[in-house]
């Protein structure tokens, strides 16, 4: 049983991602429209959490649109640490969280959101083992990647509220700092 | 027919929706010929099977990574004048300076936009169209 007073608390921001395998951590993060993905080798505990929102229609795969690039790119970022940690791409399993429904939106951001999560682990067969997204109210997310162990707790409609309005905000994406690498 | 057209197009990445992502990038810029492979290893049997004009290849893969990959093509004489674009995602100088010295034509960091891929195969091809 894991003692919460005695778990060290890594938070994931926006655009983020954490992968540890320490069994003593616990990875938090808060959620309005994100998404965050968990995932882990449950075979040698190890694991972790990405946080991102996309844009706009990102939950066509088939889009091909920037978006959807760096949704891609979020999740690869994510599997490649854990693999670089000695996980085993045929034994990873996610946990999926968030999306909530935001108000005064004309698309639903939150749902395409995870929609674009699940699409994705299913086309690369990871199994999702746990889901809870979409609703009215944001959450706050705990995972325990040694044991897989997930915690929620919904946020009230203010926090909610102010969750959704910083992650609108424009943020800098996790785009690699030498992204146009310029040589030969 | 445009240079795109003509020039046959390997894609190698371990990850299903990277290679659907690259490949209608690709046909985007007017590609017609894309095959794709899951890691170097099974990249190189294609390669040496039916030699193709442009590889791009990920770099993290299991089994042969995108660098084993590029020696491999580059000691073949069947492959080695294949131009090679190696993907990485997380703009690791250190990579992109072992890349070049093992003869990669050019580097293209992830998450790419079209017009960056664009801008990295004609830095090798010239204009595409």
């Amino acid at each position: 049983m894991i003692s919460d007073a005695a778990a060290r608390r890594v938070h994931v921001i926006q655009g983020e991602y954490k992968v540890v395998n320490d069994p003593n951590v616990v990875l938090t993060t808060i959620l309005g429209s994100c998404v965050a993905a968990c995932m882990r080798d449950p075979v040698i505990g190890v694991g972790g959490m990405n946080h991102f929102l996309l844009p706009g229609s990102a939950g066509a795969l088939a889009s091909g649109g920037d978006a959807t690039r760096y949704g891609v790119h979020l999740m690869e970022l994510l599997i490649n640490g854990l693999l670089k940690q000695g996980a085993r791409r045929d034994r990873l399993e996610a946990k999926i969280f968030g999306g909530a429904r935001t108000i005064a939106r004309f698309s639903n951001v939150g749902e395409q959101n995870a929609l674009f999560a699940r699409q994705f682990l299913t086309d690369e067969g990871i199994k999702i083992v746990g889901e809870s997204t979409g609703g009215e109210y944001g959450r706050k997310l705990e995972y325990w990647p040694s044991t897989g162990r997930a915690r929620q707790y919904a946020l009230t409609g203010v926090e909610t509220q102010k969750t959704v309005a910083l992650e609108q905000r424009p943020v800098p994406v996790a785009k690699p700092a030498e992204s146009s690498i310029e040589f030969f | 027919m445009s240079l795109a057209e003509k020039i046959k197009v390997l894609i190698v990445d371990d990850q299903v929706t990277s290679r659907l992502l690259l490949g209608d990038a690709l046909q985007q810029l007017g590609f017609k010929q894309i095959t794709a492979a899951g890691d170097g290893a099974q990249g190189m049997a294609i390669m040496t099977q039916q030699p193709h004009h442009l590889v791009i290849s990920d770099f993290n893969m299991p089994k042969m990574d995108g660098i084993e990959f590029l020696q491999a093509v580059r000691s073949n004489p069947t492959t080695k004048k294949a131009a090679f674009i190696i993907l990485t995602a997380q703009g690791d100088r250190a990579l992109v300076q072992k890349a070049a010295a093992l003869g990669a034509n050019n580097v293209l960091a992830k998450p790419f936009t079209i017009e960056k891929m664009k801008a990295a195969i004609e830095a090798v091809f010239g204009a595409l169209k």
